[in-house]
This record gives structure tokens, sequence and C-alpha cells, in this order.
């Protein structure tokens, strides 16, 4: 049996993603993600909702050549979007049991 | 090996600049980028690009790509480095790509140490760090309520230095009590495994403690199946009831399924389409929270009437005098 966790460390994100705790310190000011717990920054720990969205923002950041204001923008049109998609599936299952 | 032809990848001429290889590499970027195009292969196609503008935008890595291919090499052939060839060993980006991203042509041309640490400050290690894999993992309402084991088999991609090789693992994992649509949870190290860099081999000086730390993670999505009966929202659970026209009416009493059993259900007289009944504490319990049952009514008519059945109706047509569109008469 393998072991699992909901959280993830702010060393361990930096190893994950090959990016330095200032890049990360970066996303978190531009508010794409908020640490769960943590006074300094070495002590950061994320969700891994935080988590996701981190490595997404890293990607879309290199791949896309977007500065990290345009990252944030999209990153949170992004989470509105998917948010969204679920309470119109959810809505739409909810409509077909009174139909 | 395929040769892979980085111009026509990126479909600029061989003379062309920075400026225009930067173009054409964002028009694709964009167009191939899996966030904005579902399509299957885009993200394949997304790879592609952005290996060879990894090569092309650097003008060693360039010269040295140029080398080769006018070592005489056309697109179909088969491909192997050239005698004696010896790669750079730089991957000259600060992006987060590893080797293992890239094709087997990429890196056998190009193979060397890229761990992500080169930015960081921290001591450069002796491996590559395995790349996280991502997994969707469906599981029904039951198993959400009560937990499950459940064994996820997978594809982990498993870089030699040279070639990259798809292998099965298989492993179990307990899903907690209680977890909810879309949560998210880590297995850690059982992604991809890290791999010695090739030109450290000869003096390795890290630990096999030092290389497991470096292995990637599994990180599971999971996600509820949409269930026969019931929904969710938040922590409550939805159930619709359908009603003869009659019991509506009426009222009853009448069993109605929950996650941990039948339960009565008293339903007065009176209820319309669309009401709520809340029924405390038979909702989902997740971490300290206890939800309640909402049953929403539906009142379902016969698909058919009997000659006396008709007649009822009929008796009720002339005696009921309310109006269910009486809103409508100021509107003609």
């Amino acid at each position: 049996m393998t072991d699992i966790t909901i959280h993830m460390p702010l060393n361990d994100l930096c190893r994950s993603t090959g990016i330095s705790q200032e890049v990360i310190v970066e996303v978190v000011e531009y508010g794409i993600a908020t640490p769960l717990t943590g006074d300094t920054f070495s002590e950061w720990v994320f969700d891994l909702e935080s988590t996701h969205w981190i490595k997404k923002a890293i990607k879309l950041n290199q791949q896309l050549q977007i500065d990290w204001v345009a990252t944030a923008m999209v990153i949170e049109l992004m989470r509105k979007k998917q948010q969204l998609e679920i309470e119109n599936n959810q809505l739409k299952v909810m409509l077909s049991r009174l139909l | 090996m395929e040769f892979k032809d980085y111009y026509q990848i990126l479909g600029v001429d061989e003379n062309a600049d920075l400026k225009e290889i930067k173009k054409a590499y964002r028009k694709l970027a964009l167009k191939f980028h899996p966030d904005m195009n579902a399509e299957a292969g885009a993200e394949e196609k997304l790879k592609q690009v952005a290996e060879a503008y990894e090569v092309l935008k650097d003008d060693i890595k360039r010269a040295e790509y140029n080398d080769i291919k006018r070592y005489g090499l056309g697109a179909n052939q088969g491909f192997e480095a050239p005698p004696g060839w010896q790669p750079s060993g730089e991957f000259a980006s600060g992006n987060s790509s590893s080797s293992a991203d890239f094709s087997d042509f990429f890196n056998s041309l190009f193979s060397g140490g890229k761990s992500g640490y080169k930015d960081s400050g921290q001591q450069e290690p002796d491996f590559f760090k395995g790349s996280d894999l991502d997994m969707e993992v469906p599981i029904f309402l039951e198993e959400s309520v009560a937990g499950v084991t459940k064994t996820l088999e997978y594809l982990v991609p498993v870089f030699d230095g040279r070639h990259i090789q798809q292998i099965k693992k298989s492993i179990k994992v307990k899903i907690p009590q209680g977890i909810a649509d879309g949560e998210r949870m880590r297995v850690k190290g059982q992604g991809a495994p890290s791999q010695v860099i090739p030109d450290k081999k000869a003096t390795n000086s890290g630990t096999i403690d030092d290389q497991k730390a470096l292995d990637g993670d599994l990180f599971l999505h999971i996600h509820l199946v949409p269930h026969p009966l019931f929904d969710i929202q938040g922590i409550n659970l939805l159930l619709t009831v359908p009603l003869f026209p009659w019991e509506a009416v009426l009222g009853t009493k009448m069993e109605v399924p929950t996650l941990n059993g039948k339960i009565i259900l008293n339903i007065p007289p009176n209820s319309r389409s669309g009401n709520k009944l809340r029924v405390k504490g038979k909702g989902l319990k997740i971490k300290n929270s206890q939800g309640d049952l909402l049953a929403t009514i539906k009142i379902d008519i016969p698909p058919s009437t009997t000659s006396e059945t008709q007649k009822l109706w009929e008796q009720l047509a002339e005696v009921e005098q309310y109006n269910p569109r009486k809103d409508w008469s100021n509107e003609s």
C-alpha cells in the first residue's frame, strides 16, 4: 500500500517543477495560489489544488511565453471556466431528473 | 530512430532568424496548447514544437543540429548519431523541460544534465528528476462515503539515456472516507523514476536515497461517477422524489432510499413540484461535517388513462377553480 498526501511543501514543489523558490513566491504574489500554512517562505505548504494551478501557470508562462500578469489572468479565467463547467454539468443532470 | 526536421516542424526557413523562429513557435504553441486545443494529438504536437524551439532558439544547439542535418540524412531515413558524435550536454534554457519530455532523436543529440536546480541556487544532483504523472480516478459515491482501496494501473515513462520506454506499473492506494468530487491526492515517488545523469556515471557520488528523492510523484484527480439516484451539493445529498398528483395533494408517507438504507419520508398535503424536504443528518459526512438529504418533489402523471380514470379527471376539472395561468391574463 502506498502513502498518499494532500499537501505539497514548497521544497517539494520546487523540486517537482524545477522552479526556484523565488519564482514560486512571485506566482503567489500574483494571486495565482495561496499557501495553506507557513509563516516564512521556507515553511510554506500548499494544498494540491493550488499546486495544480501553480504547475499550470508555470507551464503557460514558459510554453506560451507570456508574462506573469497575463498568466495570472489566464489562470483566473480558467478556474472560473472549470467551476462553471462543473456547475453546468451538475445542473444538466439535476434538470434531466426533474423532466 | 526517426530524423526530426525542426525547421519543418516550426514551418520556418533554414535561414530564419531568431525573431521568425520565436514568432512561429508562439503561434504553434497557442494552436496546440492542450488548454486551448482538445483534439487528440495536440499535446504531442506541442511537445514536438517545444522540442524544435528548444534547439533552434539556441545558437549552439542550432549549429550542432545544422551539422547533423548536413551530415546527409533525409527526413524519412532512419537516424543514428554520427560516429564520434559528442553531445553538448547543456540544456541551455531555464525552462522545466526534462530530456524525458523530448524525443529519442533529441536525446541522442543533446542528452545531458538538466535537473531544474540551476536556477534555484541548490546543489545540482547527479540525477535527472523523474517527471510527475497525472491520473483521473473515477469512484462511485458509495466508495467515497465508505473509503476504498483501489488498484491503479498506469504507464510510466522510463528514460535510459537514449530511449524512452513506457513501463506498466500497478500500485494500491487507499482513497480515504469522505473524499469529494474534484479533490486531488499526491502519491509520493510513484511517478516516473529518476535517472542517473549519463556523464556523471563515472563520478556519481549521490546515494540511492538521493536518487529516490527525485522520483516523480503521481497526482490523482478524483471524479465521482454520476449516481443513478443521487446528486451531490456540497455535503448534502439530493434526491428527486416522483409523486402521483393525488399523493402530492393528499400527502403521504413513503419509503425513500438514502446511502445508509431506506427511511420513511412524510410528504405533506398540497406539496408542489420543486418543493424541497430536508431530512437532517442523512447526507454525506465529510471530515467533521454532516450533510442532509434534500428531497425534491417531482409530480408525475400516469402516461395513459382508462375510461374510469378519465371520468375522475373530468370531474376534477369541473370542480377545481385554480388557474395555473392566472398571470397570463394581463399579458395578451
